[in-house]
């Protein structure tokens, strides 16, 4: 039996037995709750399971059946007399406690719980099911579900199917794992009309013991699986769930992992009072870590196998460089322009290559990419064509394009490929156009697994992830440095606050014991003293309230700025006091910082917030008063390392601006990166702070620094 | 008033006929799903056979969610006081 480790549990004690082979691997098998009813769930489990071709033992519970299909039935799982690995357990809910307990006392190692009736359905399913997972958790046994399809390994040493699904798929190198039942049994019809198999398929629903999280790390060890997928409707443990898919996406047994997070609504944002809690959804922060951990997210089913087969199927290029040969001019050119959009790189062939191109085909070919074969062309040309780019250096994969005209001889086409996929080790991905015409050819290609795709767009969507797979692997690993910063004197300002926002002097505080340029700056309590300390600034003043009652302080006139003399402050503390008083009548004013205008410069945005999935996590993008309008900005995890502070620094549109467009000079942008690294920091040594603000940061030329205009920091 | 002994008997009697099982599986403790294998469409059919039995008319909704042989003893002898 090819289980994880290639053991059996009963082998020596130093036999590793994983603890998830007793539900992908189990030597016997009891179903508790079987009925005779066909077409109800408790009946067609044990009914997959037997036709299945099940190579282990199965033992139907069906209390007061003599037998069901044939097979003797048993009133108790406590009554088979044999050992049971994995208990599939099919009664309702209200029983479902019972049978575990039972379970428990056999000895089983594995539990499928298929009935739904728990968490999903309100607070006494909820009650259930955390009994459930305490006696699950009480005898060690390890937990699928409850509410899900169930679980299915083609491994024909197993020939598992413990599910309700209609029909076994075919056995494959990729593993899926949902959350979503329904979802399962549509997957499992599209991948067999696609001619896609399956290492392992698992439907996980309310993951009330093992996890997505267990379940990837058992597949990163699965002999069987070379491509993981993933779709996820509720993320418990994001940054557990980010762990795990560092560990799985490289290293010395790398697998790709492909996601369909669903959900994509911006939940609670509307509430957020910062800028940053305002932009960091869940599925903002998603796509942004999931990018990180090198996982790839796909935005359909469609493009989830369309990249997960290439993947599986084809060998990692050693480069971005695309060779394609088309016998039509127009799909070859939008191939071309779907490839550069993507990011791949339209290879350059050779000299040799040109010759040798132009030798084999007719003189009104096109002989450099996309090579176009021209209508005419049969599986000859196809073949020379093929052979010459990939025996090019300056190539790294090929997309073959057919459209299918009266002489093209698609059969012998989609052979030749398959001769010619044979003898090199570069991928190749083919989209013959259309649908009845190029079916058979079709067919050959994929039982050749060579992935096949209707739109050449899809192929260079495919093309793209995979090459994301490529960088990632090759990224180097960065180690985290810790910059030298005054915990303390934060800790001092913080942990006496309650929750809320803290006032900009506190906030102003605490960014300068984590090292941040915040320009001198003084709390005058009246206007006395703001002229007096506004006389030892050099330049114009800028004056700024300071209440716990006001967040907002430009909407109550709370900001004056741009003062040139004593008198402008003054005049300015007077206005800002009675524009107060007649806004916020109630608010309490402590006074108004007092500090020097800041030089002109750009201003970027540096947020952090606290997710309730991820934990903290930090932003970048372009700042001011427009942050939530043009949207342009990135998230990852905290803390983060100097590269990833780059990254992020790059990743924005607004990257342009820092750089310098239109004849400015750069910006200090190693400057910008610093201080995402320090604010990772910060927030990765306080939980308490929720959320941050440091808009704008305003970034002086290359080498001239930056500073902090405006903070806001809350917590809770 | 029918004694709870007599009702008990009735009550085992058509839970054997219902879920065709043998008397001697039937005791109070049993759970009519767990440890009787009543499957869901059984347990309306249970509650009909009772009512017929008993010539009672019972909340149905309530009736569904009795569980055990003694459970649905007690609950039928409400109807018969």
């Amino acid at each position: 039996m090819a289980m994880i480790k290639a053991q059996s549990k009963t082998d020596s004690p130093a036999a590793s037995w994983d603890p998830l082979d007793s539900i992908f691997c189990p030597e016997s098998i009891a179903i508790l709750g079987v009925t005779k009813t066909p077409g109800t769930v408790p009946h067609d489990i044990f009914e997959n399971i037997l036709t299945g071709e099940y190579t282990g033992v199965v033992y139907p519970i069906a209390p007061g059946k003599r037998s069901v299909s044939a097979v003797r039935a048993y009133r108790y799982v406590s009554d088979v007399e044999d050992d049971v690995d994995l208990a599939v357990i099919v009664f309702p809910a209200s029983v479902v406690d019972k049978a575990l307990e039972q379970c428990g006392q056999k000895g089983v190692r594995g539990v499928i719980i298929i009935s739904a009736g728990f968490r999903e359905v309100g607070q006494a399913g909820a009650k259930l099911e955390q009994r459930v997972t305490d006696i699950c958790r009480h005898y060690d046994m390890s937990l699928i579900g409850p509410n899900c399809l169930g679980v299915i390994n083609t491994d024909p040493a197993v020939n598992l199917n413990a599910s309700f699904a209609r029909k076994m798929p075919a056995a494959g190198r990729i593993a899926f794992l949902s959350q979503s039942g329904a979802l399962c049994t549509a997957v499992l019809d599209y991948a067999r009309g696609k001619g896609i198999g399956f290492s392992k398929f698992v439907s996980f629903g309310n993951k009330a013991g093992v996890t997505e999280i267990d379940l990837l790390d058992y597949l990163h060890r699965d002999e069987q699986t070379d491509v993981i997928l993933l779709y996820l409707e509720e993320l418990r443990d994001g940054r557990g769930l980010i762990e795990a898919a560092g560990r799985i996406t490289r290293g010395d047994n790398p697998k790709p992992i492909l996601v369909i997070k669903s959900g994509r609504t911006l939940q609670g944002a509307s509430a957020a009072a910062s800028h940053t809690g305002s932009l960091a959804g869940e599925d903002r922060i998603c796509d942004a870590v999931f990018k990180e951990a090198g996982v790839i997210r796909a935005g359909s089913i469609e493009e989830l196998f369309n990249s997960a087969i290439l993947l599986a199927y084809q060998p990692l290029s050693a480069g971005d460089r695309l060779a394609i040969v088309t016998n039509a001019g127009g799909p070859g050119v939008m191939a071309t322009d779907a490839a550069t959009n993507v990011g791949l790189t339209m290879a350059r062939f050779s000299e040799q290559t040109t010759k040798a191109l132009a030798a084999s085909l007719p003189a009104t070919a096109n002989i450099s990419n996309p090579v176009d074969v021209i209508g005419d062309a049969r599986s000859d040309r196809y073949q020379s064509a093929l052979k010459s780019v990939l025996a090019d250096e300056n190539v790294d994969e090929v997309l073959v394009i057919l459209t299918p005209q009266s002489m093209t001889d698609i059969d012998d086409i989609a052979r030749t490929i398959c001769d010619v996929h044979r003898r090199v080790a570069k991928p190749i991905v083919c989209s013959f156009m259309g649908a009845s015409d190029v079916a058979s050819g079709i067919n050959i290609l994929q039982a050749e697994r060579i992935p096949h795709y209707v739109l050449p767009e899809w192929a260079c969507q495919a093309m793209a992830d995979a090459q994301r797979v490529r960088q990632w692997r090759s990224r180097p690993k960065a180690i985290l440095e810790l910059l030298p910063v005054d915990k303390a004197a934060a800790a001092d300002i913080i942990n006496d606050l309650p929750d809320g926002y803290l006032r900009e002097d506190q906030a102003l505080a605490v960014l300068e014991a984590y090292g941040f340029p915040v320009p001198a700056y003084r709390l005058c309590r009246d206007a006395d003293e703001a002229v007096a300390f506004s006389e030892t600034i050099e330049g114009s003043t800028v004056l700024r309230v300071v209440s716990p009652d006001i967040v907002h302080k430009f909407d109550v006139h709370g900001v004056a700025l741009d003062l040139g003399d004593s008198q402008a402050v003054r005049a300015a503390h007077e206005r800002m006091m009675a524009d107060i008083a007649q806004a916020e009548p109630d608010a309490n004013v402590l006074g108004v910082i007092v500090r020097g205008m800041i030089p002109n410069g750009r201003e970027v945005i540096l947020g952090a917030k606290r997710d309730v999935a991820f934990g903290p996590t930090v932003m970048f993008g372009l700042g001011g008063l427009f942050v939530e309008t043009f949207k342009d900005v990135t998230f990852a995890l905290a803390p983060i390392t100097a590269a990833t502070a780059g990254r992020m620094v790059r990743e924005v549109k607004a990257f342009h601006l820092l750089e310098g467009a239109r004849g400015t000079p750069p910006a200090d942008i190693e400057n910008v990166e610093q201080y995402l690294v320090r604010l990772g920091q910060l927030v990765a040594d306080f939980d308490r702070i929720a959320e941050l603000d440091v808009n704008p940061l305003i970034v002086a030329s290359a080498g001239a620094g930056s500073a902090v205009a405006d903070v806001r920091i809350r917590l809770g | 008033m029918a004694s709870s002994n007599n009702v008990q008997e009735r009550v085992v009697k058509v839970v054997c006929n219902v879920l065709s099982v043998d008397a001697e599986m039937v005791t109070p403790d049993s759970n009519f799903v767990f440890d009787l294998g009543a499957e869901s469409i059984q347990s309306v059919q249970l509650v009909a056979a009772f009512e017929y039995e008993f010539d009672i008319e019972m909340d149905n909704e309530k009736a569904l969610t009795v569980q055990t042989v003694g459970d649905a003893v007690e609950f039928i002898s409400q109807y018969l006081d």
